[in-house]
């Protein structure tokens, strides 16, 4: 009897891991019920409850599941409408899995009426896509933004060996991308999310490679005696900005990827490196150390001879920054006493806003919507990845084994 | 498959033709995201064969200690740097690699930055007292190869380093 109890909820649980701790949500979430969708009973079931998850994991949704509902329609003529509204239920979802497809619907409960219906065609062996491409629809009908359930997370572990690894933005189906025996860094996606750039050190310095990921052709960037690290891909992705050290100090260049031509962009003999390219392309921010510690500056690529302009100037180190899609603020490392958080700053106030709260927290990377920001933290000396959403909810990617770093968030693959 | 994509464009026209004008309907196929995976062997360590052994064991024990986010060589550090540059200048034949690190706090890549400045800082003392750039590989592993896994200020100061090999 005991077993069978572990074995009925056992798919609860399974599911109940992909959240782990989700701190803080919205304080007017948006209420949708969803309904198992039908069709063959194993696949409905774990596609609702990716779904469910990912909805929950944005931090704006409050999710009401069968058993939660007064009244369960399959389809649009078993919905009374009332039943819902006495929930203070927003939004119902509907479908049906079919072949490997998936047809959804979205209703709007106070309206009475459907907003959406979707078809979502699978390829074998995807379903875990073909829920997150139902969940991104459900997301970007009801909050008016692109969803991101089905973009990827980029990202180095180490335990006997290096891995570069690719995964679900909720942490789960991994795939290595490349294994090493040495230090792997700085991993960072291609604008059409279809390669990655990345430090390696399997050639005994720091190296820049690019990688397709669909066939795993792979590619120094550049051929140098000295070491070369920091890659950063322009939006359009015919260039690449890196970090040289031919003069024995950390410089940033621009690398024209079809002719292989190089443009220096600093001069100082102090650090400057971890330079990010603008949305439109238009500037780059860097770190530099030019200032006795540590600052993000910004240079204006569309100026001949345009001087680096300090963009931070609160505390003593401001590193790794990185813009926000609509370019209207930046992300960076930021230390306080001796805590080094997630912060950001909007271009139009004067002052910084604290994301996290732990010691060691690094290498933020925003989602392509630019809602959720996911960074490496240290728990107990152990590498973990974590995410904290603009709308204030905090969650943590599943652990993995060995420590895991440098998350490195795609672009839109739908 | 076939016949279901059939059969959903025919429902499909059927809703087009009921809905009204604020429904949205879309229709898209999912991305496959294949991922093929790509495993790398090291380099075989760098060859040694111009090494002078009788005076390796000078340099074994060379390393150099720096302060948080600091580059500069501290009165003992020069102590140390004094034996290395006298022994590099009896041994004429002997090349040597100077690899900097930092210790973890601080983003990577300007800690990979920082060791490389440490590692230059050596290599300009040895230039300083007579041994040839060309003898000299500069390089960083940033915070990437620590010596003590610590999470405390004694565990850092061994890993802000410079290692003369």
């Amino acid at each position: 009897m005991k077993k069978f109890f572990i074995l009925f909820f056992l798919p609860c649980f399974l599911y109940a891991e992909l959240i782990l701790e989700i701190t803080k949500g919205t304080d007017d979430p948006y209420k949708v019920a969803i309904v198992q969708f039908n069709g063959e009973e194993k696949l409905s079931s774990e596609i609702h409850g990716i779904i469910i998850n990912n909805l929950k994991r944005s931090g704006e949704f409050k999710v009401f599941t069968s058993s939660e509902l007064l009244s369960i329609p399959s389809k649009e003529s078993e919905i009374i409408f009332n039943d819902f509204r006495i929930l203070n239920i927003d939004y119902l979802v509907l479908g049906s899995v079919l072949n490997g497809d998936i047809i959804y619907e979205v209703y709007d409960i106070r309206k009475g009426s459907k907003i959406r219906t979707s078809t979502v065609y699978g390829i074998p062996n995807k379903n875990r896509q073909l829920a997150h491409y139902v969940s991104d629809g459900i997301y970007e009908e009801i909050t008016g933004i692109k969803g991101i359930a089905s973009t990827k997370i980029l990202y180095v572990t180490q335990d006997r060996n290096y891995k570069l690894i690719v995964a679900d933005a909720d942490g789960k189906n991994e795939q290595i991308l490349l294994e090493s025996s040495e230090p792997i860094i700085s991993p960072t996606w291609s604008p059409d999310s279809r390669k990655v750039a990345y430090v390696s050190f399997e050639t005994g310095m720091a190296q820049v490679f690019i990688q397709n990921i669909a066939n795993g052709e792979r590619e120094i960037v550049i051929e140098n005696k000295n070491q070369i690290s920091s890659p950063a891909w322009s939006p359009d992705g015919k260039f690449l900005s890196l970090t040289l050290y031919q003069d024995g100090n950390a410089e940033i260049y621009i690398l024209n990827l079809t002719n292989k031509n190089l443009t220096r962009l600093t001069n100082h003999y102090s650090i400057d490196t971890e330079s990010t390219w603008s949305p439109k392309g238009s500037k780059i921010m860097f770190t530099s150390g030019r200032s006795g510690s540590p600052q993000l500056y910004e240079l204006d690529l569309r100026k001949y001879n345009a001087k680096p302009k300090r963009i931070t100037f609160d505390g003593n180190y401001n590193a790794k920054g990185s813009y926000l899609p609509n370019s209207d603020g930046i992300v960076f490392v930021h230390r306080t006493n001796s805590n080094f958080q997630i912060a950001m700053k909007y271009f139009d106030e004067n002052f910084i806003r604290p994301l996290t709260i732990s010691q060691m927290d690094e290498s933020p990377s925003i989602s392509p919507n630019g809602n959720v920001i996911v960074y490496a933290i240290k728990d107990s000396g152990m590498g973990l990845l974590a995410g904290v959403t603009l709308s204030g909810a905090r969650f943590r990617l599943p652990a993995k084994n060995g420590a895991v770093r440098e998350p490195s968030w795609s672009g839109f693959l739908r | 498959m076939f016949f279901s994509k059939f059969n959903f464009n025919l429902i499909f026209f059927l809703l087009l033709l009921t809905s009204c004008s604020s429904m949205n309907v879309t229709e898209e196929t999912v991305y496959s995201g294949d991922v093929k995976t790509v495993q790398v062997q090291a380099a075989s360590t760098i060859e040694s064969e111009d090494i002078n052994y009788d005076s390796e064991a000078v340099f074994a024990n060379a390393t150099i200690y720096f302060d948080f986010d600091k580059t500069e060589l501290t009165s003992k550090s020069l102590q140390i740097l004094k034996s290395v540059a006298d022994a590099l200048n009896e041994n004429s034949n002997l090349n040597i690699v100077l690899a900097g690190h930092a210790d973890e706090r601080g983003t990577r890549e300007y800690n990979l930055a920082l060791g490389q400045r440490r590692a230059e800082a050596v290599s300009q003392y040895l230039e300083l007292n007579g041994i040839k750039k060309n003898r000299i590989v500069v390089k960083s592993f940033g915070e990437e190869m620590p010596l003590a896994l610590g999470n405390d200020e004694e565990s850092y100061a061994k890993n802000r380093r410079v290692e003369i090999n």
